[in-house]
């Protein structure tokens, strides 16, 4: 059974890739079959998110009996989870006290995490030159310099117009047709690693 | 001949996927007498393996993370590579006494590279290495997700930090991290902000298309090798096509 399982998979999964691959060429003949399938794996996600958030809690279970001096974080992750499971349980997922929750302390917290990243970022970009010192440093630096000053009016001097020009031409040319190269690589890139899920060389699903 | 040319037009993705499939088996198939594939040096390859060998040796873990891509759209891709980078890992890290630690934020990805770890235990017949609990799901929301994978990189005496998938801006947080606790840090995403940011805060970076040819630099086979070069031939075909059509538009010739 060890050794048929993984056949077994690698086939089901050609064949489903095939067919959703050829709905999107030929709706007329392989469009239903396609959204029938998008539709099982759009219920599987689901239940996967379900699984997942079970190994979260088990991960956490375990740190708990482990660890020492940590376990505080852990503690707190599965008291929040069961009290949030009970509450949306109850309340529903757009109930008030679920809203509630959502509102007074994810959002809080999401929100100052980005505040944390916007100081990153910026610590990252003067550390750069240091950790880097190559002459596309010194273009990426310079390069964002330009963007920022030329994107927002400065203090008692207001809007410097040739860098606004400047940045606008960043914008809209090198930027734009660096991006385009890059895409064009990810896109190829994606297209590879599809084909060889879809002719069964790449197994990811335990083949 | 303007039906014909119609139907090439509502046939032009199918047959540009046919083409990229024909490459792969042609290069498959030329390249079987071949013993390697010659590649252009990748520093971030380069360095990676070198850390996962001192990572044996020194009886420290590997961090991978496989971003929060959903894989029923185009962000799966990445993960998939990402996937492929947790085998070769694991099959590298096979002799330490930790094996690889997992994270991301989508259940599909985290039962996949569950799968994965197994699948690959199980080939190497150490089927008992394999915990669950080593790929694990962090949180669902992006700043929940790298909240998620931080005590990872902090508590778990990593010495590298892959992240190979999908990431927002938040990826800045986990690289910083991965800064702070002393460890090797390479990344690469499919989106291209994300790029930059990984541009400025990782210390391998791997932008555009070199975060999937990540299966031929790591030796997952000889598909992974053919799949590169045909990236590489298209590639050029379609910079030769976009120089065409500027010319021929700038000519008046293309509307």
């Amino acid at each position: 059974m060890k050794k048929i399982l993984p056949i077994i998979n690698a086939i089901i999964a050609v064949i489903s890739g095939l067919f959703v691959l050829l709905g999107y060429f030929f709706p007329g003949v392989f469009g239903g079959i396609q959204s029938t399938l998008i539709g099982w794996a759009i219920i599987l996600a689901a239940i996967a998110l379900l699984l997942g958030i079970f190994n979260l809690a088990i991960v956490h279970w375990k740190k708990i009996g482990s660890e020492g001096s940590r376990h505080i974080n852990s503690i707190a992750l599965l008291v929040s989870l069961f009290i949030t499971i009970i509450i949306v349980s109850i309340n529903g997922p757009t109930g008030s006290w679920s809203l509630w929750v959502f509102n007074s302390f994810q959002v809080p917290v999401e929100v100052s995490l980005l505040a944390v990243l916007a100081v990153i970022l910026v610590y990252a970009g003067a550390r750069l030159l240091a950790r880097r010192p190559k002459w596309n440093t010194i273009l990426f630096l310079v390069t964002v310099l330009v963007v920022l000053l030329g994107s927002a009016p400065l203090f008692f001097i207001g809007e410097i117009t040739p860098l606004s020009i400047v940045r606008g031409w960043l914008a809209q040319v090198p930027a734009i047709a660096g991006a385009r190269g890059l895409l064009l690589g990810v896109a190829l890139g994606t297209i590879a690693t599809g084909l060889r899920i879809l002719i069964g060389v790449d197994q990811p699903y335990g083949g | 001949m303007d039906q014909v040319l119609s139907s090439i037009t509502n046939y032009l993705g199918l047959l540009f996927i046919l083409l990229c499939l024909g490459l792969i088996l042609f290069y498959l198939l030329s390249d079987r007498g071949r013993a390697r594939l010659n590649l252009r040096g990748i520093q971030a390859f380069t360095h990676f393996r070198r850390e996962v060998d001192l990572a044996v040796e020194a009886g420290k873990r590997l961090h991978i993370s496989l971003g929060r891509g959903n894989i029923n759209d185009l962000q799966g891709g990445s993960a998939f590579i990402g996937l492929t980078i947790l085998d070769r890992c694991a099959r590298a890290a096979s002799n330490s006494d930790r094996p690889p630690v997992t994270t991301s934020g989508d259940g599909v990805i985290t039962i996949l590279s569950q799968d994965t770890l197994r699948g690959t235990y199980r080939s190497l017949a150490a089927e008992e290495r394999y915990d669950p609990t080593n790929a694990r799901m962090t949180g669902l929301t992006p700043m929940g997700y790298a909240a998620g994978a931080l005590p990872a990189i902090h508590d778990e005496q990593i010495s590298t930090n892959i992240y190979a998938g999908h990431f927002g801006t938040e990826i800045a947080l986990l690289t910083e991290a991965g800064e702070r606790s002393r460890s090797l840090t390479v990344a690469g995403s499919d989106s291209i902000p994300t790029q930059a940011v990984i541009y400025a805060t990782c210390d391998e970076p791997l932008l555009g298309e070199e975060l999937f040819a990540a299966g031929a630099y790591l030796g997952a086979g000889r598909v992974h090798s053919a799949s590169l070069r045909m990236q590489d031939i298209l590639r050029w075909v379609l910079v030769v096509a976009i120089v065409i059509g500027a010319i021929l538009k700038l000519l008046g010739i293309l509307s």
